[in-house]
C-alpha cells in the first residue's frame, strides 16, 4: 500500500515538475491586468485619459527644536472662543470643511478616546394626550377642525368591524387569508389623515384603515378580499388584503417584506423630477420587523443620498410575527437609524392619533420643503394575531394583550378627547356602531354572492400590449388550451361544471375565442 | 527613507544648498508620478483587458460585404447601446439612466459614457452601491410614471435585487388587475467575460426567461442593440437586456437605417443570420459569432450548409421562426454560453418536441452549452469550460455523419 502511495506521489511531481518546465520554456501568456507582450515598453507613469490625481505632499521631518518651538508658537497664534459658541462652532467647521474629512457634518478633534453608541440620547417620545385622554403638559393640540377628527374617529371604529368580521369568515374558510390593524388604529388612521390628496401611498399590508380613510370604499374592500367581479384593483389575482388602488396612490401590496421601501425612494425621486408634482409626498408604511431587511438600509440610504419627498412611517408594534422586538435590534428602536443616514427623524405615541397627526403634518412639510425623507417611528401594540396563519397566544399572554385594550386603547383615547371638546357622545356612539355594523354586514354578504371575474382574466395582463402589438403566443396558446379542455370536459366532468358556474360567463370566454382575449 | 531626508531639507530653507534643491526636487516629482500611476490602476475596476487578442467576430464575407458597400459603416456594441439610450432620452423625458458608476465614471464599461454631460445629474444618476435599493427605486419610479434604465455593472449583482426584478417588477401589472404598468429597462453585462471567475461569468437568460411579465432580450449585434434597446425602453413592460461584455468593443456593420432614430426592432422576433438546408443551429449573445464562424467552416471544408437562427430574445421565445427552420434542415442544434440545465437550449428542445416540427427531426436534438460547472479562473480552464467555434463545428459534423 505504501509503496503505490509513494509511486503515486512520485508520479505527481513529475507531472508538476513537466508542467513547470514547460511555463519556463514558453511563456506566451501576458499578464493578467498588463498590456499584451506585444506593446512596446513605455516611460509613461499615468493612464493618458486619466486627470492628475493631487499627490500628497510627505509630512515635514521635523527636528526635536523646531517642533518645540512651534508649540510655543501654536499656543500663542491659535485664537480662543468660549467653547460652544457661534465663533468656536463656524472655526469648527471650517476646520471640517476639507475635502478629506466630508462625511462627518460637523466633528473636531479631540485628544480623549471617546466611544459612543447612541447619537444623542435616548430619542423621547412625542405625545398630545396620555393614556387617559388628558392634554400632557406643555403641548399644543394640532389644527382639527371637527369634521376631520369626526372622520378619522369613522374610520378607526370601522376598521375593527370590517377585521372581525374578515377574520371570522376566513375561520369559516370563506375567505383564505386575512390581517387585522387592531390595535394601531390609531397610528395608521392619524398619519393617513396627514396626507393630502395628490400623494402616494406605499403600505406594508397591516395599512387597510389608511385605505379606507382616504376613500376606499367597503364595497371594494371586501370585493377584494373575495376575489370577485367588482374587484378592479387586483381582478382576483391577489391574496386578501393585498389591496391595490392606484386612483387613490396606494401603490400594490407586495407580500415579501420591506420591498416597497425602495419603490418608496423610487417615486419620492419622480415626484421631485416631476414639476407638475411639486408639492406631493410620498408616504411609505413597514413595521419594526420589516427594518431589520436589507432593503430598509438600501431605500433610506437611496433616499438620503438623492432626495424626493418621503415619509418613512414605522409602525413599532412590538413583534414580527412571534418575534419580539426584544430578540429584533438591540440599538435605540428604528428612529435611532434616522440620524445614521442624515434623515430628521421623530419618535411618535403610536396610539395618540393627535399626536400621530400633528408629527406626521410636520414630517410632511419638511419631506416636501427639504425634496427629502424624514424618518417617524410610532410606538404603539399589535393587539391582534400577526395574521389568520398565526395565534398569538403561543408566545404572548392573552392578559398582556388584554391589558392594552383596556389601559392604552387608542381609540378610547381618541374618543375621550372629542368628548372634552363636546363633539361626541354616548348616543352618538351607539348610532355610529350601529350603523358600521349593518353597512360592514351588507357589503360582506354582497360582496360574497357576486361571480368570480372572467376565467380569460387568468391570462391577461402578464404584459402589457403596446398599441398594434400581438399577445404573445405563449398566452395565447394556453388560453386556447384551457378553452379546448373546458370544451371537452366542462359539461361532463362534475366538478368542474359545478366550478364554471360560479364565474361570470361560465368560462364561455375562454371557449369561444382563438386565444387572443376578450 | 533617503527621499524623505531629502525633502526634509527642502522645508528648511536654512539649510538648503543649490545642489541639494535639485536633487530633492527630482525626488519629490518622480514619488509622484509613482503615486498618480499606482492611483489610476487602482481605480481601474476589475480585470477589464481582455487576456486573448482581439478577433474578428464577424464571418470574413460579412467583413468585405461592409466595406465594399458605401451605405455601410462601421458600429461598437459600446456606441450603439450608447446611441440607444441617448435617442430615447432625447425623445422621452420621462427616461433616465441609473446605477453604479453610470454618471461620473462614463459607467463601468463606458456605456453611459457622455450622457451626463447631455442630461445632467438627475436624469443620470450614480446612486449608492445597494443593488436591491437602485433596482427597487427603479421599480418604484416606473410604477410612479417614469421609464427608467437601471444598469447593474453586471448582470451576476443583480443576483441582490432579484427580488426587486422578478416578485415586485414582472408581477405587479398582473397583480394589479393591469392598472398599474412597470416600464423599466434592466440593462448590464451578463454571460461569461474574460478571466473574471466563478462569480462573474454566469448567463442569467434562463433565470429571468422563466418569469412570466419580464421580456428578455440577449442582443448580438451593433443593430441588434440598437434596434432592441430602443425598443426596451419603449416597451410598457419590464425588460431585462442582457449584454455581453467581450461584444462591447466589437464593430459590426450598421446601415443608415439602423442608425435612425426611429429604428425599432421588434421583441420577441427571432433573425435568420445565416440560410442553410442542412442543420439549424439557435443561439444567442456571443455565441452568434462562433456560431456563424463554425457555418462558414462548415461550408467551406465540408459543403454543409448551416441555417443559424439569432435568437434576439429570450423571452417571449420566437419558436415559429425556429419550427420553420426545423422543418426545412430536419437537425437542431443549440449553442448556448450558458449551463446545461434548465436553461435556454432546453427549453427550445422541449417546445420543439412538442411542436409539430418534432416529426421532421432526422436526429435527436442537440445542446451545446457551457460545461456544467461554476466557471473556473484559470484561462486554460476557462477556454475549456465555453463552446467556441471549434467545437461548434466538431458536434455539427458528427451530429450529420453519425
Amino acid at each position: 500500500m505504501s509503496s503505490i502511495l509513494l509511486k503515486r506521489a512520485k508520479t505527481g511531481s513529475d507531472v508538476i515538475n513537466s508542467i513547470h518546465r514547460q511555463s519556463v520554456i514558453n511563456i506566451t501568456r501576458s499578464l493578467i491586468t498588463g498590456p499584451p507582450s506585444s506593446t512596446p515598453p513605455t516611460h509613461h507613469h499615468t493612464t493618458p485619459t486619466a486627470a492628475p490625481l493631487p499627490s500628497p505632499v510627505p509630512l515635514p521631518f521635523f527636528s526635536p527644536d523646531v517642533s518645540a518651538q512651534q508649540g510655543i508658537n501654536n499656543g500663542e497664534a491659535k485664537p480662543l472662543y468660549v467653547p460652544g459658541s457661534q465663533a468656536d462652532r463656524l472655526a469648527r467647521v471650517s476646520r471640517m470643511s476639507s475635502p478629506l474629512r466630508r462625511g462627518s457634518h460637523e466633528s473636531w478633534w479631540s485628544g480623549e478616546m471617546g466611544w459612543f453608541n447612541a447619537v444623542a440620547k435616548t430619542i423621547p417620545t412625542y405625545r398630545v394626550l396620555d393614556e387617559e385622554g388628558h392634554l400632557v403638559k406643555g403641548t399644543a393640540i394640532p389644527e382639527i377642525t371637527k369634521e376631520e377628527a369626526l372622520a378619522m374617529y369613522r374610520t378607526m371604529t370601522l376598521i375593527p368591524i370590517v377585521d372581525n368580521i374578515l377574520y371570522q369568515s376566513q375561520r369559516q374558510g370563506r375567505i383564505s387569508f386575512y390581517m387585522q390593524c387592531a390595535g394601531e388604529e390609531a397610528a395608521i388612521v392619524g398619519s393617513s389623515a396627514a396626507m393630502l390628496e395628490g400623494d402616494e401611498m406605499f403600505g406594508q399590508y397591516r395599512e387597510s384603515a389608511a385605505l379606507l380613510h382616504r376613500g376606499f370604499t367597503l364595497d371594494a374592500m371586501m370585493s377584494q378580499c373575495f376575489g370577485n367581479v367588482e374587484d378592479v384593483g387586483t381582478k382576483g389575482r391577489m391574496m386578501p388584503v393585498h389591496y391595490s388602488a392606484p386612483e387613490l396612490g396606494f401603490h400594490t401590496i407586495t407580500s415579501p417584506l420591506a420591498t416597497q421601501m425602495p419603490q418608496a425612494a423610487g417615486a419620492a425621486y419622480a415626484l421631485k423630477l416631476d414639476e407638475d408634482r411639486q408639492g406631493d409626498c410620498v408616504i411609505c408604511y413597514f413595521g419594526d420587523g420589516a427594518a431589520s431587511e436589507g432593503d430598509f438600509h438600501a431605500a433610506l440610504g437611496m433616499n438620503s443620498v438623492l432626495g424626493g419627498p418621503c415619509i418613512w412611517f414605522c409602525r413599532n408594534n412590538g413583534f414580527a410575527i412571534s418575534t419580539p422586538i426584544i430578540d429584533q435590534y438591540a440599538g435605540d428602536g428604528i428612529a435611532s437609524r434616522g440620524p445614521a443616514y442624515g434623515l430628521d427623524t421623530i419618535r411618535v405615541d403610536g396610539n395618540d392619533a393627535l399626536a400621530v397627526l400633528s408629527a406626521v403634518r410636520e414630517a410632511r412639510k419638511r419631506a416636501v420643503e427639504g425634496k427629502k425623507g424624514v424618518l417617524v417611528e410610532a410606538m404603539t401594540y399589535r393587539v391582534g394575531h400577526h395574521s389568520t396563519s398565526d395565534d398569538s397566544s403561543m408566545y404572548r399572554r392573552v392578559e398582556e394583550v388584554k391589558e392594552w385594550t383596556v389601559v392604552d386603547n387608542p381609540i378610547h383615547r381618541f374618543r375621550a378627547f372629542l368628548a372634552s371638546k363636546s363633539w361626541w357622545n354616548e348616543t352618538s356612539e351607539k348610532d355610529l356602531i350601529t350603523s358600521h355594523k349593518s353597512k360592514v354586514m351588507k357589503a360582506f354578504s354582497r360582496a360574497e354572492k357576486l361571480p368570480k371575474p372572467k376565467l380569460g382574466e387568468m391570462f391577461n395582463d402578464v404584459w402589457g400590449i403596446g398599441k398594434g402589438d400581438e399577445v404573445p403566443a405563449v398566452i395565447m396558446e394556453q388560453r386556447a388550451e384551457l378553452g379546448r379542455l373546458l370544451k371537452k370536459y366542462g359539461d361532463v366532468w362534475e366538478p368542474w361544471r359545478k366550478e364554471r358556474k360560479r364565474f361570470v360567463e361560465e368560462g364561455m370566454d375562454v371557449m369561444d375565442c382563438d386565444g387572443r382575449g376578450s | 527613507m533617503a527621499s524623505r531626508a531629502a525633502v526634509s531639507k527642502v522645508l528648511r530653507p536654512a539649510s538648503v544648498s543649490a545642489r541639494a534643491l535639485s536633487s530633492s526636487t527630482t525626488a519629490t516629482s518622480s514619488v509622484a508620478n509613482k503615486l498618480v500611476g499606482r492611483n489610476a490602476l487602482l481605480t481601474t475596476p476589475l480585470a477589464r483587458v481582455s487576456r486573448s487578442e482581439p478577433k474578428w467576430l464577424v464571418g470574413a464575407e460579412q467583413r468585405r460585404l461592409a466595406s465594399s458597400d458605401e451605405g455601410v459603416t462601421q458600429m461598437t456594441v459600446r456606441e450603439a447601446l450608447n446611441s440607444a439610450m441617448e435617442e430615447e432620452m432625447n425623445r422621452d423625458e420621462t427616461v433616465f439612466v441609473m446605477g453604479e458608476e453610470v454618471a461620473r465614471y462614463n459607467g463601468a464599461y463606458k456605456i453611459t459614457k457622455g450622457l451626463l454631460d447631455k442630461f445632467g445629474e438627475d436624469r443620470v444618476i450614480d446612486t449608492p452601491i445597494t443593488e436591491s435599493g437602485f433596482a427597487g427605486m427603479a421599480v418604484g419610479a416606473a410604477l410612479a410614471g417614469l421609464r427608467p434604465v437601471c444598469e447593474f455593472m453586471t448582470w451576476n449583482f443583480a443576483m441582490q435585487a432579484i427580488d426587486q426584478i422578478v416578485n415586485s417588477g414582472g408581477k405587479t401589472y398582473y397583480m394589479s388587475g393591469g392598472n398599474v404598468p412597470c416600464p423599466v429597462t434592466f440593462r448590464g453585462p451578463n454571460g461569461a467575460a474574460a478571466g473574471v471567475g466563478a462569480q462573474h461569468s454566469q448567463d442569467y437568460s434562463a433565470w429571468y426567461g422563466s418569469v412570466p411579465g419580464l421580456k428578455v432580450i440577449s442582443p448580438w449585434s451593433a443593430a441588434d442593440c440598437r434596434g432592441l434597446l430602443k425598443a426596451a425602453i419603449r416597451d410598457p413592460n419590464p425588460v431585462c437586456f442582457l449584454e455581453n461584455e467581450l461584444l462591447y468593443g466589437v464593430s459590426f456593420p450598421i446601415t443608415k437605417e439602423e442608425l435612425s432614430e426611429d429604428f425599432l426592432l421588434p421583441i420577441g422576433k427571432a433573425k435568420v443570420e445565416k440560410e442553410g438546408s442542412d442543420v439549424t443551429i439557435v443561439t444567442h449573445s456571443k455565441m452568434v459569432t462562433h456560431s456563424l464562424e463554425a457555418a462558414e467552416l462548415l461550408e467551406k471544408n465540408e459543403g454543409i450548409k448551416v441555417e443559424v437562427i439569432n435568437l434576439r430574445s429570450i423571452r417571449p421565445l420566437d419558436i415559429d421562426t425556429i419550427i420553420n427552420s426545423v422543418k426545412k434542415t430536419n437537425h437542431l442544434v443549440t449553442v448556448e454560453g450558458g449551463f446545461p440545465a434548465f436553461g435556454v437550449g432546453s427549453e427550445i428542445i422541449a417546445q420543439i418536441c412538442e411542436s409539430p416540427a418534432f416529426d421532421f427531426l432526422d436526429a435527436p436534438p442537440e445542446r451545446i452549452t457551457g460545461a456544467d460547472v461554476p466557471t473556473p479562473y484559470s484561462e486554460s480552464l476557462e477556454h475549456m469550460a465555453f463552446p467556441d467555434t471549434s467545437i461548434i463545428v466538431k458536434v455539427l459534423k458528427r451530429h450529420l455523419c453519425e
